[in-house]
């Protein structure tokens, strides 16, 4: 575990996340979506601290932002792997600290977020259109009332939600993202004890 | 009988002199024939900025919301003794007012957080209303908190009829600004504009509730036939409901 993970205040400004998510301010908004803001908490986070905190804090983020949501898919899966990826980046490599590479890096995350999302609604509706072949029915209109994304709103509708939010989380990632890193850094190097 | 020779070139001289007053005649002539055209276009053009303002349009407006309020009670009251007389009718429950406290009417959920839960008697299922008609159905509650999932997102499923047709259908969200309708029947003989309310058979909202109404119709839809509703409240600008308990 890296030092931010150790000071409870700076692990604790993981809420913010989930505070903005239900919060959604209308400012950063593209086509009337906002920003994925627990990619833009963790890719800092998991740059500084590390892949073990990094994939600790998405499992957290994960659970938290399922909570607020009634369900169908979940976020976790996916903030995990963004999380020990970018941890292993921060780790491994030199510091990313260009503001092109941080909003590509945000930008790649939500997409890899959102992609997540699809297939699993996609497989969940490909299951039930199975299902109910199986029972003998041809195109059922029981299946019509599954709720849930289906497979061609996700081919219309979902593809435009997709694009605004890595879009615009792309977008803010180097000014947010930036200022979160250059706080931690400074606290992982003992800013505030000293 | 013709003219005398001394009196021929008179006669001409006399027609040639009064041909704007012939001109007029028949203009007069093609205005009387036409029913006015020219000069109620000419008086609606001059008159333009004597017209009635915005002012007296939104005094017929209010007068207007005042006739529909004053036939929506006496609609109700008959509504109401009606049921009394098939034995259908039920103490009408108090709505619980509540506030908006978190909105995402865009993304891949479509939720509303309310400021009210089980503490104050919200449950799981409970339909909820704004000015306009039914957004959505109480899908998750906390002890002070309540979430809505809108009919527009892509779970919500809801029974709704079009009155005029008695067409019966389900309204389910795209996750778009305007859920679809899709019908049961292969002719739902709808058209734009019908009013979408709360299906009498359904037993998860109350009935005839107002929704939203048809803005389009798609009647080659696989398997059934297939409307586009737009819905009668405007969900990302509400900040108060109403819970109606079941």
């Amino acid at each position: 575990m890296g030092p931010l993970s150790r000071n409870p205040w700076l692990a604790a400004s993981l809420l913010l996340a989930p505070l903005l998510t239900l919060a959604a301010p209308g400012w950063p908004r593209l086509a009337g979506i906002g920003p994925s803001w627990a990619v833009l908490w963790l890719l800092p986070w998991a740059l500084v601290d590390g892949q073990l905190s990094g994939a600790l804090a998405g499992a957290v983020l994960g659970l938290l932002l399922d909570s607020l949501h009634p369900g169908g898919a979940s976020e976790l899966p996916a903030l995990v792997l963004l999380g020990w990826w970018w941890g292993r980046l921060g780790r491994l490599g030199p510091p990313v600290e260009r503001s092109f590479n941080l909003g590509l890096l945000a930008l790649l995350g939500c997409l890899l977020l959102d992609l997540s999302l699809m297939l699993q609604w996609l497989l969940r509706s490909s299951l039930g259109r199975i299902g109910t072949t199986l029972a003998g029915g041809s195109l059922d209109p029981a299946l019509l009332a599954q709720p849930g994304w289906h497979a061609s709103d996700l081919g219309m509708v979902g593809v435009h939600v997709l694009l605004a939010r890595t879009l615009v989380t792309g977008l803010l990632a180097p000014v947010l993202c930036s200022l979160q890193m250059v706080l931690w850094r400074h606290q992982a190097s003992g800013g505030w004890r000293r | 009988m013709p003219a005398p020779r001394w009196l021929r070139p008179l006669a001409r001289v006399r027609l040639l002199q009064s041909w704007p007053w012939l001109l007029l005649l028949g203009s007069l002539l093609a205005v009387r024939l036409s029913k006015g055209a020219g000069l109620a276009d000419a008086y609606a053009l001059l008159s333009r900025p004597f017209w009635p303002g915005t002012a007296q349009a939104e005094w017929l407006r209010s007068a207007r919301r005042f006739e529909d309020r004053a036939r929506m009670a006496a609609l109700e009251a008959d509504n109401a003794r009606l049921r009394g007389l098939l034995g259908l009718q039920r103490a009408a429950p108090a709505r619980l007012t509540a506030p908006v406290i978190a909105r995402d009417p865009a993304g891949w959920w479509q939720t509303l957080l309310l400021g009210r839960g089980s503490l104050q008697g919200v449950a799981e299922g409970q339909p909820v209303l704004a000015p306009g008609g039914l957004i959505g159905l109480v899908s998750g509650v906390t002890p002070s908190t309540a979430r809505v999932t809108l009919l527009t997102d892509p779970a919500s499923r809801v029974g709704v009829w079009v009155g005029r047709t008695r067409h019966h259908g389900l309204l389910t969200g795209l996750g778009t600004a305007r859920p679809v309708l899709r019908f049961l029947e292969k002719d739902p003989g709808v058209v734009a504009g019908d009013l979408v309310t709360t299906s009498p058979a359904s037993t998860l909202v109350p009935p005839e509730l107002p929704v939203g109404v048809i803005q389009s119709v798609d009647l080659g839809a696989d398997p059934a036939p297939e409307a586009i509703v737009l819905l009668g409240a405007p969900v990302g600008a509400v900040d108060w409901v109403q819970v109606l308990p079941r």
